[in-house]
């Protein structure tokens, strides 16, 4: 869905000089993809539930803009700058207050 | 093989399922001897739980067989969501079962595409087509070359996961013809789209809604029991509804001007401060805009609008606050009504807001936990596929998994943003209920593979390439589905088959399982139902046991109130009286009123609208046998002070025009319906071979009606359409 490209562009550039994680807007349909790929091995599977709708916006881009600071981060290996991207994209653009939340299935 | 009851039998059961069975405890009724004492013979049936299919409702019922015959449905008196009953339509659902005209094998066209030339064809043929020609269009025009479309029924989630393992972004369903713009509108306003509590409501206002006759369980029940407990209900409708005629106050309001009355409510409560100052302040944003915004809004320029005197709505906005929280605007279901009807839900939505209603008894309450797990899979990737749907960016929004049907035709017919040349349609009928039924026509013309899986022959079907049979509801086994029923809390009901399925048919589950293995996804359904089922009940382990006992499981519901304090799920954690995300998009914050438009052309002078008899779920159940002598035609209800202009007596039979198309049928002159406006059923007048009580009967709204759609959120939008009326030979 539509997402406030302002918003997002503002949340690039606070970030830039730190890092370089939203270098470009992410696909959100192949960050689907991705997450059930490699994040529902443990999230939703054996952790407990985690969806889009599980944050809101501004607690994605928040958990993204650190993602070294996520508790599974460690677990993150293999998994590319632009494909952090997509998923994020998924993440964000199907929140808990975006204009279509999901559950992830 | 044939139904064996006659009308008077039907009549007589009918009456009895209404009245008789909600004291008899479930267990009894499902024991044949318990029935047995006193009868003259005791039945030699056996009782099976099922949940009927001839709407959306799904209603819990008990269907009696006789030597593997079903004999007659009734109520499953456990199912309260019903209140323990059935309605004729429920009761008919043995003519579905056994329709001479169902589709009894796969059929595969040998004609002119509608010409009605068919030959049949075995499974494996059928199914090797099906999967060839959906990898043919996937390797020309990529996956998202294929649309699929399922209606408003339990399999139709399987549907859904096969389009996104086949690879397409491009599915619609029932919903962008029916209710989107509602949810569209609620959603941006708290953040959910929440479930009326008529039950415990003191008042409510039905606008357009035409609730005791449109029958949603339990709302139209508990209406008729909270006005005999003294609660209100309004109605405004252009037409004398049987709502109208039940409730305690109507009014005929001119259509399409619902916004300006809820507006007018909005700047009562809000100059009289009749609103709760601790709940607005705290849970909503946006007073002072809104407060701004309808500071003219005022009872009589209202008036001007709708034709409802000011001092009527003075009235009713002061006791609906005096009555709040346990009152409400009531959100409806269909709201394709208008280009801006997301924003008149708007409106609704913020009347409801400033009533403190949320999450109140009475009031509007968010939706309660179910309790369902969902089944995962992993879809692949396709890199080649297009970025988004077909009608992707065509409104500001859309709802990426429902899109918009009339966009998507559109999109189609133009052959833009990319072609799509396939369609695979489960159980939805769009050839009778989208708008323009010519576009919808034009559009399959572009098609290269169509494929309908279908109980009976529909318009839509009569259009494929390839039909396949489905069992009715009674004849297989489905996935449990959860059902709300406002504060009362979710229910879970599944079907096991009361028959074998009878013919050829086979569940678009199977088809679809088939499928997936012939396309090299079998990952996707490597499930049969009951491990399905399994896997959905996996948190709720009495749930399976209590359903084959009782046919219907109630999960723990906590007690309303259980969001206070919680922010809601807005861009401002609050209800958005004035929304943000519309500010973003440069779409009105606040529902901005316009007078509708006039008819474009004098000889047009009559609005159509649309609606719903109890006995008629659109064209879905208008050629059932049973129903039909309730229903046998649609007729144009025309004001009898029109008709007198036109010439037109009682049942004379009328042409009615519009640019859309051409319908003719006869006028039901009556006092019950505005002059400026006219209405007519849908369901009839349609063109396929196999509906012997609709084609050639009456006329079809969809061929009548202009293709329009709601500017935010691609709905249809069927009340814009202006018809010329005139008695058939006349000049």
């Amino acid at each position: 869905m539509k997402r406030s490209t302002t918003l997002f562009a503002a949340l690039i550039l606070a970030l830039a000089a730190v890092s370089l994680a939203f270098a470009a807007e992410g696909n959100a349909r192949k960050g689907k993809y991705l997450y059930r790929q490699k994040c529902r091995s443990c999230h939703g599977v054996s952790a407990s539930d985690l969806s889009p709708s599980s944050k809101t916006q501004a607690e994605w881009k928040k958990a993204f803009a650190k993602p070294e600071a996520i508790k599974c981060y460690k677990d993150w290996k293999g998994v590319t700058p632009e494909e952090k991207n997509d998923i994020f994209a998924y993440l964000h653009d199907f929140a808990k207050d975006s204009p279509s939340p999901a559950k992830c299935n | 093989m044939s139904s064996n009851i006659s009308r008077r039998d039907f009549l007589r059961l009918a009456g009895m399922a209404a009245t008789a069975t909600a004291a008899t405890a479930a267990q009894a009724a499902l024991a044949p001897e318990a029935r047995a004492a006193g009868a003259v013979t005791a039945p030699q049936w056996e009782s099976k739980f099922g949940a009927c299919d001839m709407c959306f409702n799904r209603c819990g019922l008990i269907a009696r067989v006789e030597r593997g015959v079903i004999k007659k449905l009734d109520p499953n008196p456990k199912f309260t969501k019903s209140r323990g009953m059935l309605c004729a339509r429920g009761n008919a659902g043995v003519d579905q079962v056994y329709d001479p005209e169902r589709i009894k094998t796969p059929m595969l066209r040998v004609g002119n595409r509608g010409e009605g030339k068919w030959k049949a064809i075995g499974w494996d043929e059928a199914l090797d087509l099906a999967a060839s020609k959906m990898k043919d269009i996937a390797a020309k025009y990529t996956r998202c070359g294929m649309l699929f479309s399922a209606g408003a029924d339990t399999q139709s989630q399987f549907v859904h996961r096969f389009a996104e393992a086949f690879g397409s972004y491009n599915i619609t369903s029932h919903e962008s013809l029916c209710l989107l713009s509602g949810n569209r509108a609620f959603v941006d306003t708290f953040g959910d789209v929440p479930l009326p509590d008529v039950r415990s409501s003191k008042y409510v206002i039905l606008a357009g809604a035409n609730r005791m006759e449109a029958l949603v369980t339990p709302d139209s029940m508990d209406l008729m029991t909270i006005m005999r407990e003294g609660a209100k209900v309004v109605v405004l409708d252009p037409r004398y509804t049987k709502s109208a005629a039940l409730a305690s106050e109507w009014h005929a309001i001119k259509p399409g001007t619902d916004m300006a009355f809820m507006l007018a409510l909005a700047h009562v409560i809000i100059t009289e401060k009749l609103y709760d100052p601790k709940f607005v302040a705290e849970r909503t944003s946006g007073l002072d805009q809104l407060a701004a915004h309808v500071a003219e809004m005022t009872p009589a320029w209202a008036e001007a609008e709708t034709g409802i005197p000011a001092a009527d709505i003075l009235r009713m906005a002061r006791e609906l606050a005096a009555a709040a929280p346990a009152a409400m605007v009531y959100p409806g279901r269909r709201s394709s009504d208008y280009e801006n009807s997301t924003q008149i839900r708007r409106s609704f939505a913020i009347v409801n807001a400033l009533l403190g209603n949320w999450d109140r008894p009475g009031g509007l309450v968010p939706a309660r936990p179910a309790g369902l797990k969902k089944v995962p899979f992993e879809p692949p990737f396709y890199d080649d596929n297009p970025p988004g749907r077909v009608d992707a960016k065509s409104v500001p929004l859309l709802f990426d998994d429902e899109g918009s049907f009339v966009i998507t035709r559109e999109n189609i017919i133009k052959g833009a943003p990319y072609p799509l040349k396939g369609w695979f349609v489960y159980k939805t009928n769009p050839m009778a209920t989208a708008p323009d039924r010519r576009k919808t026509r034009e559009m399959i013309d572009k098609l290269e593979f169509m494929v309908v899986v279908d109980i009976a022959m529909s318009d839509t079907a009569w259009m494929a390439d390839l039909v396949l049979p489905a069992p009715s509801a009674l004849e297989r086994q489905d996935p449990v589905q959860a059902l709300q029923a406002g504060a009362e809390g979710a229910c879970l009901v599944w079907r096991d088959p009361v028959i074998p399925a009878l013919h050829q048919s086979r569940p678009v589950f199977e088809i679809l399982k088939t499928l997936s293995v012939k396309l090299g996804f079998p990952e996707a359904f490597d499930f049969d139902i009951p491990k399905y089922r399994e896997m959905q009940l996996a948190a709720l382990p009495e749930a399976a046991e209590i359903l084959k006992r009782d046919g219907v499981y109630y999960p723990p519901n906590p007690p309303l109130g259980g969001t206070d304090g919680q922010p809601f799920k807005t861009p401002s954690t609050k209800i958005e009286l004035y929304s943000n995300r519309y500010a973003d998009l440069g779409l009105d914050p606040l529902p901005v009123y316009a007078s509708p438009k006039a008819s474009p052309d004098a000889g047009r002078k009559f609005r159509l609208v649309a609606g719903r008899s109890a006995c008629v779920t659109q064209a879905s159940s208008t050629n059932n046998a049973l129903l039909s002598e309730f229903e046998p035609e649609n007729t144009l209800w025309l004001n009898e002070e029109s008709a007198k202009e036109l010439g037109v007596k009682q049942g004379d039979v009328v042409q009615v025009e519009s640019p859309a198309g051409k319908g003719e049928l006869k006028a039901l002159v009556t006092p019950k319906i505005r002059k400026d406006t006219v209405y007519m059923l849908s369901g009839f007048g349609t063109i396929s071979g196999k509906l012997s009580h609709t084609t050639g009967v009456g006329a079809s709204i969809v061929e009548l009606m202009e293709s329009r759609f709601d500017a935010i959120c691609g709905n249809s939008a069927i009340h814009e359409t202006f018809v010329s009326v005139k008695k058939k030979g006349a000049a």
